[in-house]
């Protein structure tokens, strides 16, 4: 058999790695060799990651080419467009349709809005690849847990790979922590039951925007000679005002980490989530 | 989102009279916070306070509040939780309050396992009075009455709590509101005698005399100063220009929870002996 290249990708905490255990194990059920490398690196800071699997009669280098890849297992949209190259031509992209807005494009919430990739499904088949798109967080939600969303998407393409339900389960109770075993079992079947997202051409979804209020009660801030929140805030969002006084100078700018808040000695700063009307 | 505490508060006797950058409040958030989750009403909640930067804090808190002499508000606190068994104690005591003047009821409610929990706020000096050496200011740090350097060593107040019979012993930074407010909440939950230790900094002397800057540089250093040296590296909003650990820096001060026992609690074992008594 010639040998197969898959790519498990997604950002930090979606499980990319659990989800190319379990294909590893699935695929030595089975006799293969199998080979596996990964680059986690950025996994802490949400950033990204990616796992390759390559498994076959005799398989002598874990790196895919690009082009070369039979299968994009992708967890999160953007990665699924950072990594849909890697596909060889008719390849199958499978991909969950969560959007997880990156660090760096937090950091502009005027911008931010228009700087993550409105999901295009239609220009993607285009390109010439076979775009599975699925709604595996929101199922995995619905199974109470959305950090199994990783299994749910799993189990959705398990149908198109050779391995039987059994070699499936069997590499699921061997890589996945005992107490949770049972409740991915369930993810993985309600996975391989999961219908295609119905994604219409013109159906572009962008982020909600989500927008915080930084208040600062003036006559309880001690002002300059404090100035912890001013020196703290990583958006530099406040500033002193003439009173001297910290005061939200780019209101825009806030991403509601409230670091401010919990650091003020004086209780004199408060952040909310402004919640859109209408 | 972290909820706004400031229903805790008196808000008519705002702002609080501690000086700008003052860690103390940072604290007081925390315990609101903790106060507020665990969703404690404000009728059974009393704080009980010695005197001393720390303690002035007891009067801003919307609760039962208690204002008592130098270093006995853990007399007072045990008294208190004795006549009231229902009301959940929280002592605000500073190093100097807790520590020296109050020492001995430190290690007695130790001891007798009086259900409080008592937070100490450290801060290595004596700020209410003028910056004087404290039992917590390290070999050779600079206060008003050390001015070449203190030739004491330091207690070790949670060795101390928990060498004493103290059956829920931690210490938290103020750097790490977060951590401290999940500290705060385990030790307001144990049944017996809950020892905090939180390191907070005075700018206006312990800051000042030591050259560490102000309320936000103190801040930042905590870590550095007490927590891991590589991780003080990683922040790298304060490191030392050669890239070497600041000064003041403390040797062996462990955070997080560091003893936990049980132990029959001393209201307990009073009341039943008086309802054995018949007559209370
Ligand atoms: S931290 Fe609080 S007191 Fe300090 S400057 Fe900011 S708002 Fe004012
Ligand atoms: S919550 Fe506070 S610290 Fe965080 S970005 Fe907003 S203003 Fe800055
Ligand atoms: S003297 Fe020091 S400890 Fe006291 S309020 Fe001022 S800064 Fe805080």
């Amino acid at each position: 058999m010639q040998t197969r290249n898959v790519l498990v990708v997604g950002v930090g905490g979606q499980g990319v790695l659990l989800a190319s255990n379990v294909l590893a194990a699935a695929c030595l059920a089975r006799g293969y060799d199998v080979k596996k490398s990964e680059v986690k690196g950025m996994a802490q800071r949400g950033g990204a990651v990616v796992s390759f699997v390559r498994y076959g009669e005799r398989v002598h280098s874990p790196l895919v080419e690009r082009g070369r890849a039979d299968l994009v297992l992708s967890l999160e949209w953007a990665e699924a467009l950072r990594w849909a190259a890697y596909l060889r031509p008719g390849g199958v992209l499978a991909v969950d349709l969560v959007r997880i807005l990156p660090p760096a494009a937090q950091l502009d919430h005027r911008t931010w809005q228009a700087s993550y990739p409105a999901v295009e499904v239609e220009r993607l088949r285009q390109a010439g690849w076979d775009v599975r798109p699925y709604e595996a967080s929101r199922c995995a939600a619905e199974l109470g847990d959305g950090r199994m969303a990783n299994v749910v998407l799993l189990g959705a393409v398990s149908r198109e790979l050779e391995f039987t339900v059994e070699e499936w389960e069997q590499a699921l109770r061997e890589v996945v922590p005992e107490q949770v075993v049972e409740a991915n079992l369930r993810a993985f079947h309600a996975g391989r039951e999961l219908p295609l997202a119905s994604v219409s051409p013109g159906d572009v979804r962008r982020p909600a925007a989500r927008t915080f209020r930084v208040e600062v009660t003036a006559s309880w801030c001690k002002g300059r000679s404090c100035g912890i929140c001013v020196r703290v805030c990583p958006e530099e969002v406040l500033a002193f005002g003439p009173d001297d006084r910290a005061t939200a100078a780019s209101p825009d700018r806030c991403t509601g980490c409230q670091l401010c808040q919990l650091l003020c000695p004086d209780f004199a700063v408060v952040v909310r989530e402004e919640v859109a009307v209408g | 989102m972290i909820p706004d505490v400031r229903g805790y508060l008196r808000e008519n006797r705002m702002p609080h009279i501690l000086c700008p950058g003052c860690g103390h409040g940072i604290v007081l958030g925390a315990l609101l916070r903790a106060v507020h989750a665990l969703g404690i009403p404000q009728d059974r909640l009393a704080v009980v306070a010695g005197i001393g930067c720390s303690s002035r804090l007891a009067g801003y808190v919307d609760a039962c509040t208690l204002h008592t002499t130098h270093g006995r508000a853990l007399a007072f606190a045990a008294g208190l939780k004795l006549a009231r068994p229902e009301l959940v104690v929280i002592v605000l005591t500073g190093d100097g309050d807790g520590l020296s003047i109050g020492g001995n009821h430190l290690i007695h409610a130790a001891r007798r396992n009086v259900d409080l929990t008592c937070i100490l706020f450290n801060n290595a000096v004596y700020g209410m009075t003028g910056g004087q050496v404290a039992p917590t200011t390290q070999p050779g740090w600079v206060a008003s009455t050390a001015p070449y350097g203190h030739p004491e060593p330091a207690f070790d107040g949670c060795a101390l709590v928990q060498g004493a019979g103290g059956t829920f012993v931690a210490r938290s930074m103020a750097y790490d509101p977060r951590g401290l407010q999940a500290i705060l909440t385990e030790a307001l939950e144990h049944r017996g005698f809950s020892y905090v230790e939180v390191l907070t900094d005075c700018p206006v002397y312990f800051g000042r005399y030591n050259r560490l800057g102000e309320g936000p540089e103190l801040l930042w250093s905590q870590k550095a100063r007490f927590g891991e040296v590589g991780q003080m590296l990683r922040d790298k909003r304060f490191v030392t220009p050669d890239g070497t650990a600041p000064a003041g820096r403390v040797e062996g001060l462990r955070f997080g929870i560091l003893h936990r026992a049980e132990r029959p609690e001393f209201t307990h074992v009073c009341w039943s002996q008086v309802r054995r008594g018949g007559d209370p």
